[in-house]
């Protein structure tokens, strides 16, 4: 039974955390983590499914809740990774914790991006500082099953090259011919070797045919605007651009009130829509 | 649906009938105004009350709600389950009855509230005709009328009870404590004339035709400047609502901090860190944007999903507005294009 049916048709208490122990954390960067998690409770571990793009919230009690997206793919059975910066008391919390300590987690909650629709496409995923958290996921799922996709092109931005995140696995797919990875920092120093400026600015170097492309977009809420403006002028279609957006999802199902964006809740409605959906989104761009 | 005619002298009985095995709650006095309370002498019970305080929501959704209680070390929930004990609310308007219907979406549909669910499993509600006050509006949203949401309804003929018995239970408990008859043609007659009579003395009329459309039409409309001048982030407006339903969330640590418990709270979206995120990003800062999204989302965001707009023109936000804000004035002035 999956985690969704647990909830939806037993009545599983959807506030109700569930222990995850923490199995591997890996520093980024200064202030960002990666944390495997492995849900204690095998049943729910099975049904754990999702498509990339989902969050969970995290769960510390006696400190609170924290919506956080999924880094890892759906392929990747039986472990959750979550890319955490510390920013709050909830995720601060998490930074003090060690291999082999329980957090609860809850989920996974809300809409991906649409994987099986995209299959048979390019792709174009734009990412700028965290927002590469929830599209490493459906990077990693689009790796998993690399034949079902045309070209995979990747623009990844940050601030300076200490904030570039999974930069181990970037370099690894740098040397790779099926994918065209570029990276690109506001400020590079000496050790930076890669492109510098805005992530806009890559649109130039890449070539891309509008009928068979989806877009996936992830970054800072300034971001978005610019980054839609470029891939509207390679013709894009405004219904195959996909972006997440970040907002105070607080219970992740839909009650609390917190997420909303115009007429929808980002935590049922989102956290991914399409372009076409955010235009008709007040509060969305 | 069927109809039975119960005297009003009758009441006394209904009420010590239920009281057997339910709690009974209902509106009684606290100074000028009105609240629901537990009544424990049937003389308390002020079925010709106004209006409440506080919405019923509160005996479903309080404002403090502890909803687990937990063990620190290894992030464990120690209990989650919800003490509901019978209960029967009896005396809500039309107005209440359909807010709790419209509550029922939110915490009944999709992802199960258990909490909401188990008080509404366990209560029995009871309506009651009312007389329209200077600051309600249902009859303009439709809420005027109560056709589903409740055991029984009484509409008020003067001497009599016309009982509607919308459930199994509701046709129970009036079997069982109260003698009632069948309906004559009189008493039909007699409920219509009451209907007709209640509907010509509502005051207002507010004029909700295409406001959707006006609402994302006129999105960056000044009136949102003047109203979020005048509007003090109160909340008032959200908490005196039967239909608003935000929370937050809070943890509390035992003493030795070894346990703890996690309560929900009533919140405003009228606040000025609800839609705040982490590192500094705040979606709603100021109060325009603030005041115009309870309006966007109560008239157009719940109707998106439920085809019903957020609202059942009770009138409990006018009255708790301290600078007068009222749905009547915000609607007529988005359709105008300027405050009066």
């Amino acid at each position: 039974m999956t985690v969704a049916n647990m909830y939806k048709e037993k009545g599983s208490n959807p506030y109700r955390p569930w222990p995850a122990r923490i199995t591997s954390i890996i520093d980024l960067t200064e202030n960002e983590r990666l944390f495997e998690l492995r849900i204690i409770d095998e049943s729910v571990r099975e049904g754990f499914q999702f498509e990339s793009g989902p969050f969970v919230e995290l769960s510390i009690f006696g400190v609170g809740e924290a919506p956080i997206s999924i880094s890892s793919a759906p392929s990747k059975q039986g472990f959750i990774e979550l890319c955490v910066r510390n920013a709050g008391d909830v995720t601060g919390a998490l930074h003090g914790k060690k291999c082999g300590d329980i957090v609860g987690v809850r989920g996974p909650f809300g809409r991906g991006f649409p994987f099986q629709e995209m299959k048979g496409h390019d792709v174009l995923l734009v990412a700028g500082g965290l927002g590469i958290a929830p599209l490493k996921s459906l990077i990693n799922h689009i790796h998993d099953d690399r034949h079902d996709f045309g070209n995979v092109s990747i623009l990844y931005g940050a601030r300076d090259p200490s904030e570039i995140l999974f930069r181990y696995q970037f370099d690894m797919w740098k040397h790779r011919d099926d994918f065209d990875l570029i990276l690109t920092v506001d400020e590079a120093d000496e050790t930076w070797g890669d492109e510098v400026g805005r992530v806009t600015a890559l649109f130039d170097m890449i070539d891309i045919d509008p009928d068979n492309t989806y877009g996936a977009i992830c970054g800072p809420p300034v971001m978005y605007r610019f980054v839609i403006d470029e891939m509207r002028k390679k013709e894009m279609d405004v219904d195959k651009i996909y972006m997440s957006f970040e907002r105070r999802m607080k219970c992740g199902i839909g009650k609390c009130g917190h997420c909303g964006v115009g007429h929808q809740y980002a935590c049922i409605d989102g956290p991914v829509f399409n372009y076409w959906e955010a235009m008709n989104l007040q509060e969305a761009i | 649906m069927f109809f039975r005619v119960m005297d009003t002298s009758r009441l006394p009985d209904l009420v010590r009938g239920l009281s057997r095995d339910h709690e009974v709650i209902g509106p009684v006095a606290k100074e000028e105004r009105f609240v629901f309370a537990a009544i424990d002498d049937p003389a308390d019970l002020r079925l010709d009350y106004d209006t409440t305080l506080l919405p019923p929501k509160k005996l479903f959704f309080p404002p403090e709600d502890q909803m687990m209680r937990f063990r620190v070390a290894d992030n464990e929930v120690l209990d989650d389950e919800v003490f509901a004990a019978p209960r029967v609310l009896l005396g809500l308007h039309p107005c209440d009855i359909n807010a709790l219907l419209l509550m029922d979406n939110i915490f009944l549909k999709d992802y199960v509230d258990p909490y909401y669910k188990a008080r509404r499993d366990t209560t029995l509600v009871v309506g009651i005709s009312c007389v329209p006050t200077e600051d309600c509006f249902c009859n303009s949203l439709g809420t005027d009328e109560a056709h589903w949401g409740f055991d029984i309804f009484l509409t008020d003929l003067g001497d009599r009870y016309f009982v509607s018995v919308r459930s199994v239970k509701g046709a129970e408990l009036l079997d069982d404590f109260v003698e009632t008859r069948e309906i004559t043609d009189a008493d039909t007659a007699a409920f219509q004339r009451v209907t007709r009579e209640r509907k010509d003395k509502f005051t207002q009329d507010v004029d909700t035709s295409q406001l959707p459309l006006l609402l994302d039409a006129k999105f960056d409309s000044p009136v949102w400047d003047e109203l979020g001048e005048r509007c003090l982030s109160c909340g008032a407006c959200s908490m005196v609502c039967p239909t608003c339903y935000c929370f937050n969330v809070r943890d509390d640590l035992a003493p030795d901090q070894k346990t703890g418990t996690r309560t929900r709270l009533w919140d405003s979206c009228q606040f000025s860190e609800f839609a705040a995120v982490a590192h500094g990003q705040n979606f709603r800062e100021s109060r325009a944007s603030r005041v115009k999204y309870r309006y966007y989302h109560k008239q157009w965001g719940y109707l998106s999903k439920f085809e019903r707009v957020l609202c059942v023109g009770c009138g409990r936000c006018s009255t708790a507005c301290a600078a007068d804000i009222t749905p009547r004035e915000v609607i007529a002035a988005l359709a105008k294009g300027g405050v009066e």
